[in-house]
């Protein structure tokens, strides 16, 4: 009787030992992220490898939501409808039956959250290069000045969109002040011109290679960029001197080729991000329709009208809005999308000389813009043309010059002329300006 | 000594075991239902003392081999009194037993080594048998199987595709962002329920995984593999699972042979499936078209009733009539060592869509043997491929796929049908055709799976007042699956833009758990006090490895990954570990009182801190006054009071702890984006305390009440909060609110009428849940991945507000708009058995209240196809514009969930085959067989977000859900 219970027990010690081992091996290693790499890793000591690769963030993040950042201002400024399936498109953005815009939607989200990621890059950037020996100091004024010039583009944006911006996002856990539009321009402002001196100092080459900047690669011809990007903001907050100033050092030529200037670019590789604003010609229920009176409104001949749109097959109709007209901008998904081209400085250029009151200039550039859409001069007037109506000449050239790229609705806003919008539908709104998301916790 | 004390034994032995031999037997007889008189088919029938057991037939006809006389047999049924009988010899022995009908005798797992009475329980723990289960009519998933079977459980579809697409919420929602599935362990392995996206959102334009209306992979038990099923349903029940159970457990115990005659049963269901409802089409005129589309479309539209009228393109999509067929065998038996179960089942399930359906083949082997006296173990081993095609349904973003979306905007005068060379036309309304997408565009998964459980015990100590028992159990469960998704080039949405996508996943998960416990059964007081201790250690690790390949500009008609152009991959690897040691003693004075505390320490690599352990107390004492000398039998034949206290947790999602840059690229470059998420690194889990008390009662010898009333608290609830996205991140993850749910649930089992050639029995289950969110320490927010924002309504997370509210922006201000949690939720099953042969039986289920947004009304007034646009009401709704008010309807319903009629042929038509074929049982059966609703929409249990977090009650344009109807036979050998 002993001899078996002394045989259960051995069983059982065997079983405890058989626990003990594995109570005695379970102590946990600390976890990393087996899926990517971590934001502490490139904080502080960053090779020049990963600083290189947030360059490439900065730069791929400027193009996310612009898609429904443009349509959504576009929309909203009448410039075009988007029929997708979403309602919200053709309803809240155009105030339908009395329908607010909302600051939890993928319009109002999205184009804030899409600027902020950019920066948020850039930030990163900025913080890590404090905490690096791995690139001299020369080098490290050339990544400041692109980063903080991107910075300051993406805020204009923001700015355009939702008339204020949160300037000062660099500690997550410690945001700065919304400020209001006039104090945050001051602000861009001022980083642009900071940005300019890093890039003096920044030696003649980057460190880093730049896509989508053919030509403005260096930190001197990048700081052409800089240039134009102050000289844009510069017209914004109404100081045309400082515009022409900003022009000068900018890649604006007033006979030049229209189309120069950095461009977001698109692929198929992956990782990489295609161009949303290309629709498949004549498809349904994804579509950017040409409003009706941008192509009423067109001066007879203008190229632009026949180059930027095209007429569909069949005219269609959603949420009892039509169009027979659709976006033909952009010839393929891979088709880039211009920053800031000389078409846009040359309007610069005749707004600023609007400001300065040259208004021979400003009329001069205003037909340069004319000529090149096949148009003819203005006539000459019996008296000179006055600010206004040059005003006037400039909004309209600028509203065909520049369709569906997020310009018409901040335009019309600046010049308090939103109200002048056509209304298409009995009880529909006019608004100028996207609600700050909800998120941002006002 | 001891040699002369071993020589006596072998000496006696060899007198005796000729005697013994001699006293060898059979026992058979028939076993009936006292109450009427019908016979009790699968009433365990064992020798007392010895492992040694028979299962009655159809018939209720048992035979039993005995090894020795005077021998017990022990009668054991479910919802029946166990009964002892004492046979002398070799003879027939019929039994006659009575219902139980709370099944007191019943036994519950609640500790993990050890269990209990349920006469003895001091939770409502909800028990299903496999006859609840399936006994009624076909099922496909478990999951789906339980719909208004068990208080306190809310079930939410995501899909009605064959295949499944459920979440099971025990009690409310007790987490959001971490897990709110309950734990599925099948015979000791926990098991993987994931849900897994096929990526078909890179061609549809979904926003995220949990829009892709995936099944869930508990999809792969087979529910006729099922003994039993066990639901803990809250912490108080569960605590003892520490860190993994805070959405309660599932406890699934399979079928295991047991000793006596090899029984053979072979059972075939055939069937077919419908949409559940048809919505119709817009009663079209030409005055509508023209006010609708304008005067253009009137042309289409005459052209259309001139060549033979209007297309409906639900009934043309939705309208097939899906064959379903489900064929079972399987042996079970065993001897005095070896007991086995081997069953084989293959289920073929075809959709209402065209090209789509489930199939699942499983193979389950299990094996009891007992080594020695001491040594014992038990394997379960089960095989299972199954595979689905699920077609394109749910929420898109102009991918030109999801069926709802494209038959919202297809007007019916519109022929999408190819022409006589095969070419499909575009969609003029649309970004898609549906018959396109039906005929050529794929949407499959399969799976390879094994589930397998080991469990080990060794009888280390046995004497008269001590029993110590060794137990190991554990297992593995490895899950190999293959997406497959195939949209052609010639796609109107593909076409010039991605030009064809192929996506094609493939993902293993291996999880694996094991679990060693020391049980020590001591009787103290002179055996009035029984004490069960145990203690022991758990481990379990998650290891999950999913790959996306996604190929696009593709090469005419090639459904290969490398015959395209632009080529991507994804990864997303994730291992889990978690530790734990638990201990739990429970004392049992004299079935009068009986207590139990214990307490769990678990560690997981999922909090901030890997090596921090957090612990889990519960404690609960019942106490059963009917057992107490001064009671006296009255009415009231029965009352137990009843508390318990307990705690679980759980962990943050894989991935919470870290800040992480994503890949990006540009110009051919590759490079480092901010991630979305915001890591916590010091994210805990969160706790769940939950208080319940009730009280069971038996009444009349015909009434069974069990009323329970619960209040749980989450305390540090995980939240995925939105963050101002100014600082470049979308959310983050970390403790930050408090959380309380409290109900009430009654179940109330009655035997109404028991007559000899009439048998009803009742069940009720009656219950509710509140909830409310009692701290929050952050603003209110919009919960990401929930809704679709405050323009059309999302769920919204708010101090003092129910956590299942929807809210929409009413004036620019977020304010409540619905709430998806029903006032009440009611079962109603009824049995009826007449005449002895047959057995007929419904459930019906009641959801009180509850709302649901209907989105894919949205769609469908935004096309004009609505079919009520003509009605005052309708034109009422649309004046409101798109706001998220407009599209919250009622979902309550009252279901016929099931219901059945079974007829068992008399053994006097059995005699025709001979002594082969014990039982035959023929049977009709229907699922969903009716439904009032004021929901307008296919059903109002609809989830566009899948089954995890806080999804239910949105809906856009899922898979309709389906009725069912079946003819099942069922044969024993």
């Amino acid at each position: 009787m002993k001899i078996i219970q002394k045989y259960y027990s051995i069983g059982g010690l065997a079983l405890l030992v058989f626990f003990g081992a594995f109570i005695s091996a379970c102590s946990f290693d600390e976890q990393v992220d087996p899926n990517r790499p971590s934001l502490a890793g490139v904080l502080t000591d960053a090779s020049q490898n990963q600083l290189n690769n947030l360059v490439v963030g900065v730069e791929s993040a400027m193009r996310n939501s612009l898609p429904i950042q443009t349509t959504a201002s576009g929309t909203m400024a009448r410039e075009l409808y988007l029929f997708d399936a979403d309602p919200r498109n053709t309803g809240d953005l155009l105030g339908g039956n009395g329908s607010n815009l909302d600051n939890n939607s993928f319009y109002s989200t999205a184009p804030w959250g899409g600027r902020y990621v950019s920066i948020k890059n850039a930030n990163i950037l900025l913080q890590s290069l404090d905490n690096t020996t791995s690139v001299t100091d020369t080098q490290k004024a050339g990544y400041r000045g692109f980063a903080k010039t991107v910075i300051a583009y993406e805020l204009i944006e923001v700015l355009k969109m939702y008339n204020r911006a949160r300037i000062d996002v660099a500690d997550p856990d410690n945001l700065g002040p919304i400020l209001e539009f006039d104090a945050a321009l001051t602000a861009v402002r001022a980083l642009l011109d900071e940005a300019l001196s890093d890039l003096n100092g920044a030696g003649s080459e980057f460190a880093f290679p730049l896509a989508g900047f053919d030509g403005f690669d260096t930190p001197s011809t990048f700081a052409q960029f800089n240039r134009a990007t102050a000289a844009v903001a510069a017209v914004y907050a109404g100081d045309g001197g400082a515009a022409l100033t900003a022009l000068s050092n900018s890649y604006f030529d007033l006979n030049g080729d229209l189309n120069i200037g950095p461009k977001h670019i698109f692929s198929l590789d992956s990782g990489d991000q295609t161009n949303g604003l290309f629709k498949i010609p004549d498809n349904n229920g994804d579509q950017i329709i040409v409003h009706d009176s941008f192509i009423a409104d067109a001066e007879a001949g203008d190229t632009r009208v026949s180059s930027k749109t095209l007429i569909r097959a069949n005219p269609t109709t959603q949420d009892d809005l039509s169009g027979a007209y659709q976006t033909a901008l952009y010839a393929s998904n891979i088709s880039p999308i211009d920053m800031c081209r000389n078409e846009e400085l040359i309007l610069v250029y005749a707004e600023a000389n609007i400001l300065t009151n040259d208004l021979s200039e400003a009329e001069n550039a205003l037909n340069v813009i004319r000529n090149s859409a096949g148009l003819a001069d203005l006539p000459l007037p019996i008296v000179p043309y006055t600010a206004e109506e040059l005003t006037t000449e400039l909004l309209n050239q600028r509203r065909y010059s520049l369709w569906c790229e997020n310009h018409r609705m901040f335009d019309l806003r600046r010049y308090n002329l939103s109200n002048t919008l056509p209304i298409d539908r009995a009880g529909d709104q006019i608004f100028n300006i996207m609600p700050t998301p909800l998120s941002e916790n006002e | 000594m001891k040699q002369k004390l071993l020589g006596k034994t072998f000496l006696w032995l060899f007198f005796a075991l000729p005697l013994l031999g001699f006293s060898q037997g059979t026992v058979s007889g028939n076993i009936t239902d006292s109450s009427y008189g019908g016979p009790l088919a699968g009433v365990n029938v064992v020798v007392k003392g010895t492992s040694r057991g028979a299962v009655s037939d159809f018939d209720g006809n048992y035979s039993i081999n005995v090894n020795s006389f005077p021998a017990t047999l022990v009668f054991t049924s479910l919802g029946y009194e166990t009964k002892e009988l004492t046979v002398e010899g070799p003879t027939t022995l019929n039994v006659s037993m009575a219902e139980s009908a709370t099944g007191l005798d019943e036994v519950i797992v609640t500790g993990l080594g050890t269990s209990i009475k349920r006469s003895n329980l001091a939770n409502a723990v909800a028990t299903v048998s496999n006859q609840e289960l399936v006994g009624t009519t076909a099922q496909s998933t478990l999951d789906g199987a339980l719909y208004g079977k068990l208080t306190g459980v809310n079930i939410t579809s995501s899909s009605g595709a064959p295949g499944g697409g459920f979440a099971l919420r025990l009690r409310g929602i007790s987490s959001i962002n971490g897990n709110n599935q309950p734990l599925y362990i099948v015979d000791g392995v926990y098991v993987n329920n994931a849900e897994i996206p096929s990526g078909l959102r890179f061609a549809s334009g979904a926003n995220r995984g949990n829009e892709e209306n995936s099944a869930n992979r508990i999809a792969d038990l087979d529910p006729n593999d099922i003994q039993n099923i066990e639901v803990l349903k809250g912490a108080s029940a569960a605590a003892i699972y520490g860190t993994r159970a805070n959405a309660g457990v599932v406890i699934i115990t399979t079928k295991r042979g047991s000793q006596g005659k090899t029984e053979v049963k072979f059972s075939q269901d055939t069937g077919f499936n419908t949409i559940i409802k048809r919505l119709g089409l817009r009663p079209w005129t030409a005055q509508s078209v023209e006010d609708t589309f304008g005067a253009a479309e009137v042309t289409l539209y005459n052209q259309a009733i001139a060549n033979g009228g209007l297309f409906d393109y639900e009934d043309i999509i939705y309208g097939e009539t899906g064959l379903i067929t489900d064929t079972r065998i399987s042996a079970s038996g065993g001897d005095e060592k070896t007991k086995f179960y081997v069953g084989a089942s293959y289920r073929n399930e075809e959709g209402i869509i065209k090209n789509t359906g489930f199939d699942r083949f499983s193979l389950r082997a299990n094996v009891d043997h007992k080594i020695s006296n001491t040594f014992n173990f038990s394997a379960s081993s089960n095989y299972v491929r199954s595979s689905s095609s699920r077609s394109f349904t749910g929420n898109e973003n102009e991918g030109g796929l999801s069926y709802g979306y494209t038959l919202a905007f297809t007007r019916p005068w519109i022929d999408l049908f190819p022409d006589e060379t095969g070419t499909y036309p575009d969609n003029p309304n649309y970004s898609g055709n549906p018959i396109f997408v039906r005929d050529l565009a794929k949407n499959e998964d399969k799976n390879n799976r094994f589930i397998q459980g080991i469990k080990l015990e060794a009888n280390v100590l046995n004497t008269g007042d001590d029993a110590v028992k060794l137990i190991f159990n554990g297992g593995a469960d490895f899950l190999a699956n293959e997406t497959f998704v195939y949209v052609p080039e010639t796609h109107q949405a593909q076409r010039g833009n991605q030009n064809g996508f192929i996506g094609v996943g493939k993902n293993n998960f291996t999880n694996f758990n094991y679990q060693g416990i020391a049980v020590w059964n001591h009787n103290a007081m002179g055996g009035d006090l029984a004490l069960t201790s145990q203690g022991g250690i758990s481990y379990l690790e998650q290891q999950a490895d999913l790959i996306f390949n996604q190929s696009t500009q593709l090469i005419p008609d090639q459904t290969n990954l490398s015959q395209g152009s632009a080529q991507a991959i994804t990864q997303n690897t994730s291992v889990v570990k978690e530790f734990g040691y638990f201990a739990q003693v429970e004392g049992n004075y004299q079935d009068q009182l009986i207590a139990t505390v214990g307490y769990r320490f678990d560690k997981s690599t999922l909090n901030g801190n890997p090596n921090k352990y957090y612990g889990f107390p519960k404690a609960s004492l019942a106490v059963n006054l009917h057992n107490f000398d001064f009671w006296s039998d009255g009415a009231l034949q029965r009352l137990k009071l009843r508390a318990a206290y307990g705690e679980t947790g759980s962990s943050a999602a894989f991935g919470s702890a870290f800040t992480g840059l994503n890949q990006v690229s540009i110009g051919g470059v590759g490079g480092s984006s901010i991630s979305a998420l915001k890591g916590d690194p010091n994210v805990e889990p969160e706790t769940s305390s939950e208080f319940e008390i009730g009280f069971d009662a038996g009444l009349f010898n015909k009434v069974n009440l069990e009323v329970s009333y619960y209040n749980r608290n989450v305390s540090d609830l995980l939240l995925s909060r939105v963050l101002p996205t100014s600082t470049g991140f979308g959310s983050e993850t970390t403790n930050l609110a408090d959380l309380k749910n409290y109900g009430v649930e009654v179940g109330i089992t009655v035997n109404p009428v028991q007559e000899e050639n009439f048998f009803w029995t009742s069940n009720i289950n009656w219950w509710f849940n509140r909830s409310e969110i009692t701290r929050l320490d952050v603003p209110p927010f919009p919960q990401p991945g929930a809704g679709f924002g405050l323009g059309l309504g999302t769920f919204y997370i708010e101090e003092g507000k129910p956590v299942t509210q929807l809210a929409g922006n009413v004036n620019g201000v977020p304010t409540q708009i619905g709430n998806v949690e029903p006032d009440f939720q009611m079962g109603f099953f009824n049995n009826f058995t007449i005449a002895k042969q047959f057995d007929v039986s419904f459930l019906l289920q009641w959801k009180k209240g509850g709302d649901n947004i209907n989105l894919s009304k949205l769609l469908t007034d935004l096309g004009g196809t609505t079919p009520d646009l003509d009605t005052p009401e309708a034109q009422e709704r649309t004046s409101l514009g798109f706001v998220a008010e407009r599209f919250v309807e009622p979902a309550g319903y009252l279901r016929l969930r099931e219901a059945a009629v079974y007829y068992r042929l008399p053994s006097s038509a059995l005699a025709f085959f001979g002594d082969t074929v014990t039982g035959v049982k023929l049977g009709v059966s229907g699922r969903n067989i009716f439904t009032i609703t004021d929901y307008s929409s296919y059903d109002p249990e609809t989830s566009t977000n899948g089954g995890a977090g806080l999804s239910s009650g949105i809906e856009v344009t899922p898979f309709p859900s389906t009725k069912q109807f079946y003819f099942h036979l069922n044969v024993n050998f």
